[in-house]
């Protein structure tokens, strides 16, 4: 079972769904389970008020007695149970977009593999097969196990349902500083602008790709990413003019052409243009 | 650095609202004013593309998270009326069971051949190894004489209810697992069909052996149609699980089940209103003292209706909107399973 599944929306977005583990299906599942126990017995008590006399109505329960006193309090019991035993997930997860109450206690909840919430449908199919996902009753291992072989952590109720399982934080999010941060990345790469030099000039496409790498350089395997930083440097070369043959033949090639992309790109952050001295003289970036 | 302010706080601002609009409820969106929705359209598509560009130029992961969680939330609320077809056809939808189950008769044949196959073996196992009925037969039903005088009184009126309810409930528990347990391959429900077939074979075989069976018949004629077709009907949805499992076809099997879960549920819901007529039946009607030719035709009856519903509940809206209408229904059929 994998992380995370990314879902296209037909406006062509990407969306990232966290797939939820093991663990938080199952104290959900617990939470539910306690809930569920807890709304018979509240059922229970309320039956046995209603019903004309309490006590004879215990009486018949427990010792078969003849005088019935409450039998369509006990009949209604006897569908309530039923009915919270089947239906408390499939009206919850019909009805409050996929999050049974323990559910999102845990922070998850059941999403159509197209992202969207589930309706009454998908809910009644996943859970009324639940019997299959318990085999071996209480142990549930079956379910598990597809849950577990499952590239999307899906148990078979879910799979014939067409749902994932994934985490939902229903808290609004707080992380405003670094998120102001990086738009005022944004703004500044949306003002991308070709960079004069007097050997030539750097395209604004060319600073994208720059941009990209830097952003990206740390994901990528180090061979990679030192070809990488080679074969955007080199074309740039006579720009900034350095001496192509000599770069080939130093051992620290990869990390000095990284500091030539990061000057490149301070310079077309601060928009400055031409008259500077070539980036040659300076010999070591006071970045580094 | 005022624009990237201006950003975040249009961020948070379609974030609120989106997450209000949510539990507002599905149709918060049509209460909306035009210029309202279009804001928020124009937010949805800025905050996508701001998503976009967060991953392809690196954006710290916390921001990432902050735009696809908003962007999730207003994916959800704006899209969630385009849904898939919906599962009764609107057109006629009392018909969407009896269209399902015509659909997938394979599975209903496959389904009463283990049902009633191992009844009709069992029964006739009985007839020739009485010796047989002290190991099938329940306890329980040695002495079981459910339409004499007596045992019909042993029912009294006022528990018809709780009898009724208890049988109702078993009974959709049953085909619950039946459908269910079409996930294990068509295993599980093969070895429900079959043990229900025969304690229902040996039950009848030992009752023709003390030569009751008269009474047994009499007691299960007036639900019976309706309980056993629906018990029948249930093990078919289970098999159409199974089906997908075992031969996929041409796509991977969770294609396949997502693909034949709309039909199979639509029977295992059909099975739950059978049941609960049958068991209304079971409850008020079988323990009465009504003769055994006036159970002969509660039978008669309930079959007929089931033939005629299960036949032509689409009968008239086939008629109305012509043979154009059925190639499109044809159409719509999805692909054969095996």
């Amino acid at each position: 079972m994998e992380d995370t599944v990314f879902i296209s929306t037909p406006d062509n977005v990407t969306l990232e769904f966290e797939l939820a583990g093991l663990g938080s299906r199952f104290c959900a599942w617990l939470i539910d389970s306690v809930l569920i126990v807890s709304l018979i017995l509240v059922v229970g008590v309320v039956m046995i008020l209603m019903g004309d006399r309490g006590a004879d109505f215990w009486r018949t329960v427990f010792h078969g007695g003849s005088d019935w006193l409450a039998p369509w309090n006990f009949a209604l019991l006897i569908f309530f149970v039923f009915l919270i035993m089947w239906g408390y997930y499939v009206l919850f997860e019909g009805l409050r977009r996929g999050a049974t109450p323990g559910k999102r206690k845990m922070g998850i909840r059941v999403v159509r593999d197209d992202g969207l919430p589930i309706g009454f449908r998908e809910a009644a199919l996943r859970n009324l097969v639940r019997a299959a996902d318990m085999l071996p009753p209480p142990a549930s291992l079956l379910g598990g196990l597809a849950m577990l072989l499952d590239p999307k952590g899906r148990r078979l109720g879910d799979m014939l349902a067409g749902t994932l399982v994934v985490v939902e934080k229903f808290e609004a999010p707080a992380d405003s500083a670094a998120a102001a941060a990086w738009a005022a990345r944004v703004e500044q790469g949306r003002s991308r602008q070709a960079l004069t030099l007097p050997q030539g000039v750097i395209s604004a496409n060319q600073i994208g790709l720059i941009e990209q790498y830097m952003a990206r350089r740390y994901t990528l395997p180090p061979a990679r990413s030192a070809a990488l930083a080679w074969q955007i440097t080199e074309p740039l070369l006579p720009l900034l003019g350095e001496d192509r043959e000599a770069l080939v033949k130093r051992p620290d090639r990869a990390g000095y052409c990284e500091r030539l992309l990061l000057q490149i790109l301070e310079m077309a952050k601060g928009n400055r243009s031409t008259s500077e001295p070539a980036i040659k003289h300076r010999a070591q970036p006071a970045l580094f | 650095m005022s624009s990237a302010e201006d950003k975040q706080e249009q961020w948070t601002r379609f974030f609120i609202r989106v997450q209000y609009l949510l539990k507002r409820g599905p149709r918060s969106l049509r209460r909306l004013s035009g210029s309202e929705l279009s804001g928020l359209i124009d937010d949805y598509q800025a905050l996508t593309a701001d998503l976009a560009r967060a991953r392809s130029l690196g954006a710290p992961r916390s921001t990432v998270d902050q735009l696809n969680r908003s962007a999730v939330a207003g994916h959800n609320l704006l899209y969630s009326s385009i849904r898939r077809p919906a599962l009764f056809s609107e057109s006629y939808w009392l018909a969407s069971f009896a269209r399902a189950v015509r659909r997938h008769l394979w599975a209903v044949a496959l389904s009463a051949l283990m049902f009633f196959g191992s009844a009709v073996a069992t029964f006739f196992a009985v007839q020739f190894y009485p010796s047989l009925g002290y190991d099938l037969v329940a306890e329980s039903f040695f002495d079981f004489d459910p339409a004499s005088a007596e045992n019909l009184h042993n029912i009294p009126s006022l528990v018809r209810p709780i009898v009724s309810s208890r049988i109702i409930t078993n009974n959709i528990q049953v085909t619950l697992l039946a459908f269910g347990l079409g996930l294990t391959a068509g295993v599980g429900t093969t070895l429900l069909l079959v043990f229900n077939g025969v304690h229902l074979g040996s039950v009848a075989g030992w009752m023709t052996l003390h030569s009751k069976e008269r009474a047994l018949w009499g007691w299960i004629m007036p639900h019976g149609a309706t309980e056993l077709l629906a018990i029948c009907l249930a093990g078919a949805a289970g098999y159409l699980l199974a089906a997908a499992i075992v031969a996929p076809g041409q796509v991977r099997r969770s294609t396949a089940l997502k693909r034949v879960g709309g039909d199979a549920l639509i029977i295992e819901l059909g099975c739950m209103v059978m049941l609960l007529i049958a068991g209304l039946i079971e409850g008020f009607v079988s323990p009465t003292s009504i003769d055994y030719s006036t159970r002969l035709a509660v039978l008669a009856v309930s079959l007929a209706l089931w033939a005629a519903y299960f036949a032509g509940a689409d009968y008239r809206w086939r008629k109305s909107s012509g043979p154009s209408a059925a190639t499109a229904r044809n159409q719509k059929r999805p692909q054969p399973i095996l």
